[in-house]
């Protein structure tokens, strides 16, 4: 087990991440119950995450990254996360989440990809800025797929210990049952050697137009 | 030596302390010549912002609020990532500016700003939440640059002894300032706007500042005015 995937991967690693429920405070607020969490996050696992993968592996493999170059493949992976993520509102969600994990991982691992990256994209997707730090952190394409899956599904569990009232050991059982999926799906991720554009985009349009409603309510715990 | 962005001074305190009136008071003593913008970090609504944003004392777009996801002594200490963001896109936006006053949400006493996201410090108490508040200590109270005792005007209604309450909080503070003051009787906030003007000014020649908070978990560093 590589430590610094396990760091990335802490909630302590300061990325900001606490303040998003990745649309679970929606989903609550409009009817989802406590034995419909878990099922919410390996939904969100097969479709908003697995794609969120795809893109970390791929911006991890971006020659661009590991040989400094001008940095075109990136900005092509901005786009191809654009393309994928339709929604305005979650656009800036993963803007933002992008540019906190940039903040700090450029401090934990100095490295140039991460400077010419934060300073040449200003679109910043998460999945591609986990990429992009993967490579300054040296991680394998299974582990970045590996970190990318379960802080999606973390970031969830930890969001709803604050909305619901729930034992915090449940929420880790969720977590423990879901282990087996998680890693099956970025064994798969790592596996497919296809480029980005030939794989296809899973989607979840629902989490797009639910994201606007949240965006939109006077009172919120969560950005997302 | 010129400092390359504004001075970042962190609000702390407990909820209802009057961190959000003496934000708009500071605004308003500060408003000739000091180019302020505030950041606020609400726990459930933008009310803060919003009150802010009522007393016409920035212009609105001077005014964010973040989101902290019920942790808003995470945003302000562990994870200051969201506050950093925030407060380089005010700038960047807005600037150039030469203050940004960070409002913390409210929390406990042992909440304080990492010496990363705030420059110095204010930590805000009042009379009403008891007059044995600065012997319960902790690290706002301790160590904050400035300690504000707020409300004064109000230790009557509430039993309070103001007079006890400095005494306490200068004891557990060594050199440190605390200032009481209401904002119903003159000299209203002046005290804390000079005191933040002496910050600005200090700032402004050396181009940093030394919190009383950074790095040690007793009194004190320097570097700072008092």
């Amino acid at each position: 087990m590589n430590p610094v995937a396990m760091l990335l991967a802490d909630s302590r690693f300061p990325a900001g991440s606490y303040a998003h429920s990745l649309g679970l405070e929606q989903a609550v607020a409009e009817g989802l119950g406590t034995g419909e969490v878990a099922p919410f996050i390996a939904a969100r696992l097969r479709l908003a995450g697995r794609a969120d993968a795809a893109l970390s592996v791929a911006a991890l493999r971006c020659a661009d990254c590991a040989a400094g170059a001008d940095g075109d493949g990136l900005a092509a992976l901005d786009d191809e996360h654009g393309a994928r993520c339709p929604s305005p509102v979650l656009r800036d969600v993963a803007r933002r989440l992008g540019a906190q994990l940039l903040r700090s991982a450029a401090t934990a691992w100095p490295h140039p990809a991460i400077d010419r990256y934060r300073s040449a994209s200003a679109a910043t997707p998460r999945p591609v800025a986990l990429g992009v730090v993967g490579a300054a952190a040296g991680l394998l394409d299974v582990e970045v797929a590996t970190v990318a899956l379960y802080d999606d599904a973390a970031t969830v569990a930890s969001a709803a210990l604050k909305l619901l009232g729930l034992d915090p050991a449940v929420t880790a059982r969720w977590l423990a049952e879901l282990a087996p999926a998680i890693a099956a799906a970025a064994r798969a991720v790592a596996a497919d050697e296809r480029a980005l554009g030939a794989q296809p985009p899973p989607a979840a349009p629902a989490l797009e137009l639910a994201a606007a409603r949240h965006a939109s309510r006077e009172e919120r715990l969560f950005v997302s | 030596m010129s400092a390359e962005r504004a001075l970042r001074v962190g609000v702390g305190g407990p909820v209802g302390s009057g961190k959000s009136s003496l934000i708009a008071a500071l605004c308003r003593e500060l408003s000739a010549g000091v180019r302020t913008g505030v950041v606020t970090n609400d726990i459930y609504t933008t009310e803060d912002a919003r009150f802010l944003r009522a007393t016409g004392v920035l212009a609105p777009e001077r005014i964010v609020a973040v989101q902290t996801g019920c942790c808003p002594h995470t945003a302000i200490r562990d994870d200051i990532t969201i506050n950093l963001e925030a407060v380089e896109e005010l700038e960047r936006d807005q600037g150039p500016l030469d203050l940004v006053l960070v409002e913390s949400g409210g929390d406990n006493l042992t909440a304080v700003f990492s010496p990363a996201l705030a420059d110095v410090q204010i930590f805000v108490i009042d009379v009403a939440g008891g007059d044995d508040i600065p012997r319960k200590g902790g690290p706002g109270i301790a160590r904050a640059d400035l300690l504000v005792i707020f409300k004064t005007d109000l230790a009557p209604y509430v039993g309070s002894d103001v007079r006890r309450m400095l005494a306490d909080a200068a004891a557990r503070r060594g050199e440190l300032p605390v200032i009481g003051l209401a904002l119903t009787q003159p000299p209203h906030a002046r005290a804390v706007a000079d005191w933040v003007r002496e910050q600005l000014r200090a700032y402004a020649a050396d181009g940093q500042l030394h919190s009383s908070v950074a790095g040690a978990s007793h009194p004190h560093g320097h570097a700072h005015t008092h």
